[in-house]
């Protein structure tokens, strides 16, 4: 009977949660050993919100390879405040870190009181404390504030376990789907369905809108769709081509490309007077503009010089500068958020790969070594890129921890999974 | 017995899953059919020529084969009203930059067959860049039949 019910649960569970799910495939070259102690709880509060919250953060801190963790039932004790916790209990286990908890109590409105530490078993100190009131019907979002404050203290990055990507799935041969979902794949909304290819979204900087590509009118026509409303509105399709609609730092512009008469060039697009101001004026194809983070400078990809290379303009000078230089196709550059590097597809011996550059040096890093690679977006705290790629007959999301590079892959359950796009943090 | 009973419950959660999936995200998406234009309502006008022409890697020239297609479809573009010219890229290099490719491929049509006195009003030049293969496969035999422009009369 057991079996059984458990059987039920295995298929349930498997078919109508997350979509995408991230599987680990190489963890980090610097693995710190982790333990999440289950959060005690004070008498008479529901025992499963303390193991709940723990397995929550665990799981989120496990995420992308960075860190292993200590079996619970591994552990030699189980603390909830610092008057129990006793470092050599972790130092004999080989830990680097522990993260203890409570929930101390339930209001009337079903809010919970959590309080969690954090140890560096290493150096012996606690190094974080910290305390948190949510309801107790968002365990889930809780948990990622939590997980955030401890991957922030631990690395000194900001943490992202409460963002989002968008990315485009293909089904079949004639249906794709503008998605949008949790960073660990779950609450996967479908945005927009369509019989017609979609492409190139992007997230506006307030998180509400997400801009993108599509074909239901007969060409490339950008939508901006509100995330809440559901509203979408053409940018009405001027040219033969309007596509890579890319949002300015500041939320009021987009970064786009309009062929008039078969001349794809940059322009930016003013969202509240839709006013459209040329900024490239070449023959040759200029494309796939990007903002730097201080709106200083347009990144953009021209074959000006005969191949796809990448191409800088100041947007108050228009003055331009080339950007690389190696190999014959350096394509889709996009800034990190420190505004200091680049990251990018190299074409390189019929290989295409995601790769990075800085700016004050010529050398490139290549990140991948399978060979169709595309379309990479990076994490607001700069740390990991996920981008496209192939297996076959079906596009799956690649993924790379910049850090220790550490590698995992997002495949999708039926069809295609393509163009990710990493929203911004949430403010 | 138990064995059974499993099997069959396991076959219906999944259909009951994937069911729920669907008809859930029904009820919540924005839905979209491909319009476009009013010529596209009409039958095409059928030819026996091939309506296809090829291309090189990162290339948008025509060669010698191709321009031989494009002369002969000369005399029957005379009876057609739209020249419907479609552009497409193999899946290799990144999405936007094959749209502006598979572009500027329907573009080198166009032209030749302006040159050669074809009126550039009948001409419709569109783009799906790599988002329409005619083969899903990743190998070189595929690609070349990928990058491609189509030609169809109305």
């Amino acid at each position: 009977m057991i079996r059984f019910l458990s059987l039920l649960f295995f298929v349930v569970s498997n078919s109508i949660f997350s979509i995408l799910e991230i599987e680990i495939l190489k963890g980090s070259d610097n693995l710190s050993k982790v333990a999440f102690v289950p959060f005690g709880i004070e008498s008479g509060i529901e025992e499963n919100y303390g193991n709940q919250i723990s397995k929550n953060i665990e799981k989120n801190m496990l995420l992308f390879g960075e860190f292993e963790n200590l079996a619970v039932n591994e552990m030699l004790s189980y603390p909830s405040s610092e008057n129990d916790f006793y470092y050599r209990d972790w130092k004999v286990l080989g830990v680097d870190y522990s993260v203890i908890g409570k929930v101390n109590s339930v209001n009337s409105l079903g809010n919970l009181n959590i309080s969690y530490s954090l140890f560096n078993i290493n150096r012996r100190i606690k190094i974080l404390e910290g305390e948190i009131v949510g309801s107790e019907d968002n365990i889930e979002g809780i948990s990622k504030i939590i997980s955030n404050r401890i991957y922030e203290e631990i690395t000194g990055l900001r943490g992202i376990f409460d963002t989002k990507l968008a990315y485009v799935i293909n089904s079949d041969a004639d249906t794709y789907q503008m998605c949008i979902s949790d960073i660990d794949g779950k609450n996967e909304e479908i945005l927009f369905t369509s019989k017609a290819p979609i492409m190139s979204p992007d997230w506006s900087p307030d998180r509400k809108k997400i801009a993108y590509v599509s074909f239901e009118n007969g060409l490339a026509e950008i939508f901006i769709q509100d995330l809440k409303s559901g509203k979408r509105d053409s940018i009405q399709a001027l040219g033969m081509t309007n596509s890579a609609p890319v949002w300015s730092p500041d939320g009021k512009s987009l970064a786009l490309v309009v062929s008039f008469s078969g001349n794809p060039d940059i322009f930016s697009y003013s969202i509240k007077n839709k006013r459209l101001i040329r900024l490239t004026n070449h023959y040759g194809i200029d494309t796939e503009p990007s903002w730097s983070p201080d709106s200083k400078k347009i990144i953009f990809t021209s074959d000006r010089s005969g191949s796809p290379q990448l191409y800088e303009i100041n947007t108050k000078s228009k003055r331009k500068k080339r950007l690389t230089r190696d190999g014959n196709y350096n394509a889709r550059g996009r800034y990190f958020p420190d505004g200091k590097s680049i990251f990018f597809v190299h074409g390189n011996d019929g290989n295409f790969q995601i790769a990075t550059k800085k700016l004050s040096s010529r050398y490139i890093e290549t990140l991948t070594s399978t060979s169709l690679d595309e379309s990479p977006t990076i994490s607001p705290n700069g740390n990991i890129i996920i981008y496209a790629t192939k297996d076959g007959s079906n596009g799956y999301l690649g993924g790379i921890t910049l850090d220790g590079k550490s590698r995992f892959s997002l495949p999708v359950k039926n069809g295609s999974v393509r163009e990710p796009s990493w929203s911004p943090l949430l403010n | 017995m138990e064995p059974i009973g499993i099997f069959i419950l396991a076959v219906i959660c999944q259909v009951y899953s994937c069911a729920a999936n669907v008809s859930d995200s029904v009820e919540r998406m924005q839905y979209a059919s491909v319009a476009g234009e009013e010529y596209l309502q009409e039958d095409k006008l059928e030819t026996n020529l091939d309506d296809k022409v090829y291309f090189d890697f990162d290339k948008s020239t025509l060669d010698a084969t191709d321009k031989n297609l494009l002369e002969q479809y000369l005399p029957v573009i005379k009876k057609a009203k739209i020249v419907r010219l479609e552009g497409h890229c193999d899946e290799r290099g990144t999405r936007e930059y094959n749209l502006a490719l598979g572009e500027r491929r329907a573009l080198e049509v166009r032209d030749f067959l302006v040159v050669k006195g074809v009126s550039g009003k009948k001409i419709r030049v569109v783009s799906f860049g790599e988002e329409k293969p005619l083969k899903s496969a990743s190998n070189e035999k595929a690609w070349a039949e990928n990058r491609r422009v189509e030609i169809s009369l109305y």
